[in-house]
Order: structure tokens, then sequence, then C-alpha cells
């Protein structure tokens, strides 16, 4: 199976969902996993088939599409873009199953869901500027439609705000490419023909601030994070994993395979700046999760601080710093999506409250006991202990900081530090609260369903896989560092 | 003067005419016999039957050949945009007025047909002074299109249209005579001998302003556009859809033709730093202050009919931007943009219109709870909004991403100087903006719930006026070369 498959069973999955009849609805669901699958497996193919055979020809789809202004329908992976498909697929898959129990317009739930989906399989897959544009952009709407139709939480404030931030990134990155394409002669919007171009450097100063915010805005970088956390809060459960799992690689995918390659120098120019607001980033985040007292809102700004660490690894200019960004995005993909997954679905559908006080009336430990286990392996993968994905890509970070601008370590550490100490707090006052005797017997609970069970086992797997065993991760990703893409960036000083 | 390759190559405006006076000679028996009007339903087939067979005709007329006239010219362009004139004037009586504006269907279709017509003439002219008449045929049916419901409301749209356009005529014909006492030239291959490279003389300057002035009121540019909310909220949604999207078309195309091949060496220049006065500069300046007051205004309606008339406006703005730039390419994408703009914006208004016959009235609250009453209209209005707004893969988008694009590769120097950007920057930043007040809308549509949910009945011909356009964006969204290919071809080899 080419990657491609990827593509094709997430749209062909929307267009099926929503060509279902009315009193077929039930079925949305399953088609959904189907298509989920399908693709999950396409990437894992497409995955093994890397690593089993390194040096074979990279697939790729090249058909002309718009001539007069040099636009192509060019398809493409590396081991970068595997990668980061095979965890688009396990999310997806994982989102599905937690959003199981959606009866509320089930067919249009799944469709823009499948959307969302397809648009993120692109993303990572186009290798013309102009495509990879229309798949980020296709992501957008989808977007507002979830949360404002399925969210809870102040739905239709936290979804325009994050669709119009969303929006005015993609404006700024219009004006890059544009402005890139432009500059280039104004024949091709071939990625690969844009990285090899040499722009002037007066250009490159200007022009990637400008790309770089745009799809910076996505990876939640600080200041522009403000979307992120209340966007995640409003979400329904499947689209805060979607969000948060994989929709923020999207911005952080572009500013490493985009708006670096291109503008090199104005990387250089640029980098420290960048390295500044993801430290800042990393501890802002998690001290403001620190204070929060709903549990989703604590998931959503540590995911700002994580998304500092991919940042913050990119601006080392470093191999090393670059593989743990990447890992770090893998990472944190599948933590957020399986934080998302027990807070949103486990936890809020049973108690209907995600106020960490008042979880503790639930006595949770006791009453859901897998939910408990599950947030716990969890956190551990979040605070990054070794044996977990968040160990590996955290210290590839810490290495490449170490190799460019060694003082940058002590914030990092602090932030580490941090990040420990509210993911403690929320995990101990939301699932082992401390009860005096006398309080009252807390309620009775469903116990966990099976495509509960199935997806939390999922993510915790690939996690604990990838934290004991990193090596096929880092050997796709250092396949996609290794390309000619990334030379201007790693053989420069 | 050979008179049958006249006819051939007028075949097209005379099936309408003819058309229409048939028309208008059925409805007039009709009454008469019955002491009724004729039906809408026959008024619309007969209107289709003539628009369809101009279509046809204009396959005997010659492609590329020396015009039998002097007054007309038979290029490419012309032949190309006279088919988007006539499709875009077929959706438009395909989309049924409603029953108690409009009491004489006979007379009201007749009318469009005389200014699908006129607008037909006006693409097909390089001739200033044919243009100048042919655009009156097409204003002065307009006008009464615009004022034919009777309603105080209409009276005052159509007031309001006709003062602004009379006064933009007189504008534009004192600006082609400045030009004419300059240039001794009426046609614009005349003109573009007369001229030479380098700053135009200061009164033919001015008579290019006044010309654009004209065009600007036509196109509903800022600002110059203080008719369109009236006449948009006002008038009866059939004459509103031709004057969005027919007349707006032909607008672009008089632009294209008259700057890009008659003043093509006068565009002085737009860029940052480095302006001279020239028509390019004049078109940037519009189009920054289309955009922002289109967009920054459009936030603020409750109407959707005066929402769509602010859009228009905003949207003039992206064209200008496209057409500044003075390129092939840059307008070619122009083009594009200007016929999927009238696609999207002939939809919206049908959607309202639909509604608008529903609940009475077009407020924003008017459309919650859409999606549950029609699904075929909720997803219509999604496809046409989303296609304003320029989000992919619809054809808004691509022509949107094109004309940006284009417009910075046209007036970017090799050396790396950026030149139009503060323009291309400043459009997509607005871009980015009017997606809040077209999502406005679609939260009604979809995410607001409203208590009654009984299943809306639509004509025929209103659900064809939905579904072809809705259809069409898709499609060009996904294979914008079917449409762009056309233009450019058309687009060079009128350039030559």
């Amino acid at each position: 199976m080419t990657p491609a498959w990827t593509l094709i069973s997430a749209f062909a999955g929307a267009l099926l969902v929503l060509l279902l009849p009315a009193r077929s609805a039930g079925m949305a669901r399953v088609v959904a996993l189907l298509a989920s699958a399908t693709g999950a497996l396409a990437a894992a193919a497409a995955c093994l088939a890397k690593l089993q055979h390194p040096d074979a020809p990279a697939w790729s789809f090249d058909r002309p599409w718009i001539p007069h202004l040099g636009i192509q329908f060019h398809l493409a992976a590396n081991g970068l873009s595997l990668s980061l498909l095979l965890l688009t697929g396990l999310v997806a898959i994982a989102g599905v199953l937690f959003s199981w129990n959606v009866t509320q317009r089930p067919r249009a739930f799944f469709a823009f869901f499948m959307t969302i989906i397809g648009g993120v399989y692109g993303v990572f897959l186009s290798r013309d500027a102009f495509l990879l544009f229309v798949f980020y952009e296709i992501v957008i709407l989808p977007k507002y439609m979830l949360i404002a139709i399925w969210g809870s939480t102040n739905r239709e404030y936290g979804a325009m705000k994050l669709t119009m931030y969303s929006i005015g990134s993609s404006a700024l990155i219009l004006i890059g490419l544009v402005v890139a394409y432009a500059a280039a002669g104004g024949t091709s919007f071939d990625l690969d023909f844009l990285a090899s171009y040499k722009y002037a450097p007066s250009l490159q100063c200007w022009a990637f601030p400008v790309l770089f915010l745009g799809f910076g805005v996505l990876a939640g970088m600080w200041p522009f994070h403000t979307w992120a956390p209340t966007g995640h809060v409003a979400a329904p459960t499947a689209a805060s994993m979607l969000l948060a799992g994989v929709v923020m690689k999207l911005g952080a995918y572009g500013a490493l395979c985009v708006a670096m390659p291109l503008f090199p120098q104005g990387f250089f120019e640029w980098r420290l700046v960048i390295a500044g607001l993801a430290v800042v980033g990393i501890i802002y985040g998690a001290l403001t999760a620190l204070t929060q007292r709903d549990l989703k809102f604590v998931i959503g700004y540590s995911s700002v601080s994580h998304m500092g660490f991919i940042l913050l690894g990119l601006a080392t200019a470093t191999h090393w710093g670059l593989r743990g960004g990447m890992l770090q995005m893998i990472s944190h993909g599948i933590v957020a999506g399986l934080l998302f997954g027990i807070a949103g679905r486990v936890v809020y559908e049973r108690t209907h409250t995600r106020d960490l006080t008042a979880l503790g009336a639930f006595d949770l430990w006791r009453t859901l006991p897998g939910a408990a286990f599950a947030f716990t392996l969890a956190t551990a993968a979040s605070m990054g202990l070794p044996g977990f994905s968040g160990f590996v890509a955290e210290i590839s970070v810490g290495i490449g900081v170490w190799e460019s601008d060694p003082w940058l370590i002590v914030p990092v550490a602090v932030g580490i530090i941090v990040t420990g100490a509210f993911s403690l707090r929320a995990m101990h006052r939301a699932f082992f609260p401390v009860r005096d005797a006398t309080a009252a017997a807390a309620p009775m609970l469903p116990p966990l369903t099976w495509p509960e069970i199935s997806a939390i086992a999922l993510l915790i797997s690939v996690s604990l896989a990838i934290g004991v065993y990193p090596l096929p991760w880092v050997t796709l990703i250092d396949d996609g560092l290794n390309s000619p893409l990334f030379h201007s960036i790693l053989a420069l000083p | 003067m050979n008179y049958y390759a006249l006819f051939l190559q007028l075949l097209p405006e005379a099936v309408l005419v003819i058309t229409a006076l048939v028309l208008l000679g059925v409805a007039v028996t009709i009454e008469a016999k019955t002491r009724r009007p004729i039906a809408m339903e026959w008024a619309i087939a007969i209107s289709c039957v003539g628009i369809v067979g101009a279509c046809a005709a204009l396959n005997f007329g010659p492609a590329h050949a020396e015009s039998a006239s002097t007054l007309l010219v038979v290029d490419p362009l012309a032949r190309v945009f006279k088919a988007v004139v006539l499709g875009l004037g077929l959706l438009a009586v395909l989309l049924p007025p409603a029953q108690r504006e409009i009491s004489q269907p006979g007379e009201f279709h007749a009318l469009m047909l005389f200014a699908i017509t006129g607008l037909l003439l006006t693409v097909g002219t390089d001739h200033l002074l044919f243009l100048f008449v042919a655009l009156e045929l097409a204003s002065l049916s307009m006008y009464l299109l615009a004022g034919f419901s009777r309603s105080a409301k209409a009276a005052e749209a159509s007031l309001k249209y006709f003062l602004f356009g009379g006064v933009s005529a007189a504008f534009f014909l004192f600006g082609l005579s400045l030009i004419y006492g300059f240039c001794h030239a009426l046609t614009v291959p005349a003109i573009a001998a007369a001229l030479t490279a380098g700053p135009l003389p200061p009164f033919a300057a001015v008579g290019l302003l006044m010309v654009i002035v004209g065009l600007g009121f036509k196109l509903a540019a800022a600002p110059f556009h203080y008719w369109a909310p009236d006449v948009y909220q006002g008038a009866p949604a059939t004459s509103v859809a031709l004057i969005a999207a027919a007349s707006k078309a032909v607008g672009a195309v008089v632009l294209v033709r008259l700057l890009l091949l008659g003043f093509r060496e006068c565009a002085g220049s737009a860029v940052w730093g480095l302006m001279h006065p020239g028509w390019a500069l004049w078109l940037a300046v519009l189009a920054a202050v289309s955009m922002i007051l289109g967009n920054v205004l459009a936030l603020a309606q409750t109407s959707v009919r005066r929402l769509l008339a602010y859009s228009a406006v905003a949207n003039t703005g992206y064209l200008l931007v496209a057409l500044s730039a003075n390129g092939e390419y840059a307008a070619g994408a122009a083009l594009f943009y200007v016929v999927v703009y009238g696609l999207a914006t002939f939809g919206a208004l049908a959607v309202t219109a639909a509604v608008e016959q529903e609940r009475g009235d077009d407020s924003l609250g008017a459309f919650a709870g859409l999606v549950h009453r029609s699904p075929l209209q909720a997803l219509a209005l999604l496809v046409f909004l989303t296609s304003l707004a320029g989000v992919p893969p619809l054809a808004g988008f691509a022509g949107k991403f094109m004309m940006f694009g284009a417009a910075m590769a046209e007036s970017t120097t090799p050396q790396g100087t950026p030149g139009l950007t503060w323009l291309v920057g400043l459009a997509a930043v607005m871009s980015a903006i009017s997606l809040y007040y077209y999502l406005m809308l679609l939260k009604q549509a979809f995410v607001r719930e409203d208590a009654d949910a009984t299943p809306v009945e639509l004509s025929t011909s209103h659900r064809l006026a939905l579904l072809i356009p809705a259809v069409l964006l898709v499609a060009l969204g996904l294979f914008p070369a079917l449409l762009l290919s056309p233009l450019t071809r058309a687009l060079q080899l009128t350039f030559l």
C-alpha cells in the first residue's frame, strides 16, 4: 500500500459517512473506524517498508494541476512524514473509539472528523506549497463545526477564537509562500525547488518571521497560544484529541519542513528569538497549568508547555534538536490524545464535572480504578519519565540545546520541574483525593467500556514502545532529516 | 460592409432581443385575454430558452477574425466572457422572484434579457463610445429591474442606483472625451498606438481617472459603493443576482480591456516606496480602501443582503489587487475570480431569497436552524460562503490564491525586491477577517437551533439555481485549470 491510501481512506470515509441513509446513522462510527484503521495500516505498512528498505526510492505522485502558475499535485513521503502519518492514524483510531457514544448528528460529526484527518494527512504528504496550503486550510472549517456544534464550555466563543487564529495564521503563511514563489521567479510552487532557491538575505530576514509566525501560531507558540486552551476545553473529546494531538503538529511540521528550509538565513537571524519564545512558552504554560481548576485547562496549558519543547528543538538548529523536536511531536501527539481522552470522555461523561475539587468527591481511584491507572501512566508519560516517549523526546531536545546554547538548559530544567509539579497536582487532586472518614460515600460510576479500554491501551502501548525502543522512530526521522531539504540548516554553524 | 458576417457576429444579441420581444408579446396577449399576467413559470421558461439559444448562437459566430464592424471586436476574450455573462444571466433568470414582489413577470424578464444584451455588447466592443452606449443599455435596464417590485424600499434602491449610476456615467463620458481629445482615437488599439511609454500627460490622466471612477461605481469599489447596500437590500433578488454577478464580471472585462490593453504603457507603479502616478497606483488605492471598508463594515451587518453587499465591495478590492499588477497571469486569475465570485454571490443570494420567502426577512436570525429545515440550502450556503471566504477546496480559494500569487509574481523584479507585497499582504489579512462574518451566518445555519424544523420545499428552478453554482464551485475548486486555461489563452491571444 502506498502512503496515498491514508489520504484516500480518510476522504472516502468522510464521503461515505455523509452518504449513509438517515436510518443507519449508527453505522457512521463503524465506517469512521474502518477508514481510520485503513489509514493507520497504510501508514504503518509504509513505515515498515521504509525501515526494511531504507534505500528504496521514495514513493511520490506528481501530476500537473494548475500549469499556468506552476502548481503540481505533488505528493511524496520521506521518513519524517511517514512517522507523522502513523501518529495521525493512531490518534484517529483512538479519537473514533473515544467518540463511540456520539448520538447527536453522528453522520455530520464523523464526516467533519474524517475531513480533519484527511487534511492532516494531506499536509504531511504535500511537496507543493499550494497543495500543502490547501490541505492546511481544509482543516479549519471542520474544526469550527466540531467545536461549535458538539462542544461544551463556551463552545461558540472557543470555536470562533480558534478559527480566527487559524485563518489569521494562514494569512501569514499565504503571504510567506507567495513571496517565496514570486521571488523565486514565479514559475513553480514545488517545495524542493523553492527550498533550493537562494533568496536575498534582506528578503529572508522579514519573510522568515512572517512564515514562521504563521505556522507557530498553530503550534501554540507563546504569546499566540491563547486559542489553544480555550479551544481544547470547548471542543468535544475527539476534537480536543485531534487538535492537541495532530493539528498543532501541522504548525510545527510547517515550521520545520517549510519555513526553515525555505529561508535558512532568516532562520539563523531569528533563531534565538524563537528559542526564547519557546522557553517562555515552556515555563509559562507549566506555571499556568499549575493554577488551573479545570482538568481540561490543565491539559490545555500543558500542551502549550510541551509544544514549547518542539519549537525549542527546532530553534537549536542541531541534528539532536530537530530529532528531539520531531520525537516530541509524536510523543505529545500520543500523550495529549490520551490525557484529553481520559479527562474529556472517560471522566467527564460519568461525573459531568472537570473541576479538580469537585472531582475529589467522586473518589475516582476507587470508583473508576481503570481510569485512574491509565491517567497515572499518561501523567508519567507527560512528565517525561524514562520508559515513556516523553523522556526520549525531552532528552534529545536537551542534548540539542546543550550543543547549541548551553545556558538555555537552565530554564528548560525549571520547566521540566514545574511540569512534574502540575502533572502530579492535577493527578493527585482529581484521582487520588485525601478524604476524611466521615465524608459521604462516593456515587457508583459505570465501568470503562470496551472502546475506551482499547483506545487507552493503544495509546499507552505506543508511548511505552517509543520509550523503550525508540530506534525505528529515530531511523525514520533521521531519514527525513538527512534529505537535502535540511542541508542548509544542519550544515551551517 | 458584410452584413451577413455582422449578422452572424451579433446573432446571440439578436436572439436575446427577439426572445424579449416575443416574451413581451406573449405576456400582453395573455393579459388581454385572461386579464391576469403571464405565469411566472412561463416567463422563466421563455427567457431560459432565449438565453440557451443565444449560447448556441455564440458558436455560429467567427472565433477570431476581422470584425465586420469597427464598433465590435471579435476576439477570444469577448467570446469567453459572452458565454460567462450568458451563464450567469441564465442562473439569475432561474432564481424566481417572489410572487408578491413582481406583478408582471413578462415585462420583468424582458428587461432581464435587455440587460443581458447590453452586457454582451459591452463585452464585445473596444470602441469607447459604443462601450458607453452598451453599458448604458445594461444600466438603464438594471435601474428599472432594481425598482420593479413597487415597494418603498425598492423605489429607494432604484432611485439611489439611478442617481449614482447617472453621475458615474457622466464621469465616464467626460473622461472618455478627455482621452479622445488627447489621443484622437476612440478604439482601444488606436489609443495604445497613440500613447508612448512613460507618465501620462495631465489631461489624459484626468480622463483616465474619471473613467476609472465611472467604472468604480459599476464595480461597487469603495468609496463609490454607497448604492450597493441599499440596492442589494431593496431590489428583487433576481435583479440583485444580475447586478452582483454578471454586471461585475463585465466591469472587470472592461477594466482589463481598457487598462491592460489600451493604457498598458502608462500603468505607473504601486510598488511601496517607488510609487509613480498611473492607473496601477489608483487601482491599488481603490483596492486597499475597498478591502478595508467592505470587510470592516460587513462585520457589523445584521441583514444578510447588506452583508453580501459589503462583501461585494471587499471582493472588488481583491479583484483590483490582481488588476493593478498589470500582467497577463494576474489578469487571468482576476477574471477567473470574478466568475467564481459571481457564482458564489449568486448562490448566497439564492439561499437568502429562499429563506426570505419562508421567514419574511433576511436577518441573521432568520437563518437559525436552516440545516434542519433544509439540508440542501444549508449545504449550498456552506459551499457559497466558504468559497467567498476563500477556504479550500472551493473555487474561491483557488481564485484568491492565484490572484495574490500572480499579482506578487508579476510585480516582483528578479532582484528580490518585493513589490506589491504591501497590497497582497493587506489582501490576505482582510480575506482572513472576512471569514468572521461569513462564519456568523454559517453559525446560524448550522449551530443554532430553531423551534420550527418543518422541512421546506423549493421550486425546481430555485433548486437548480442552488445546485448548479454549488457543483460548479466544487468542480472549479478541484480543477481550476478548467476555467483558467480558456481565460488565460483568451487573454494571451487578445494581447497579441
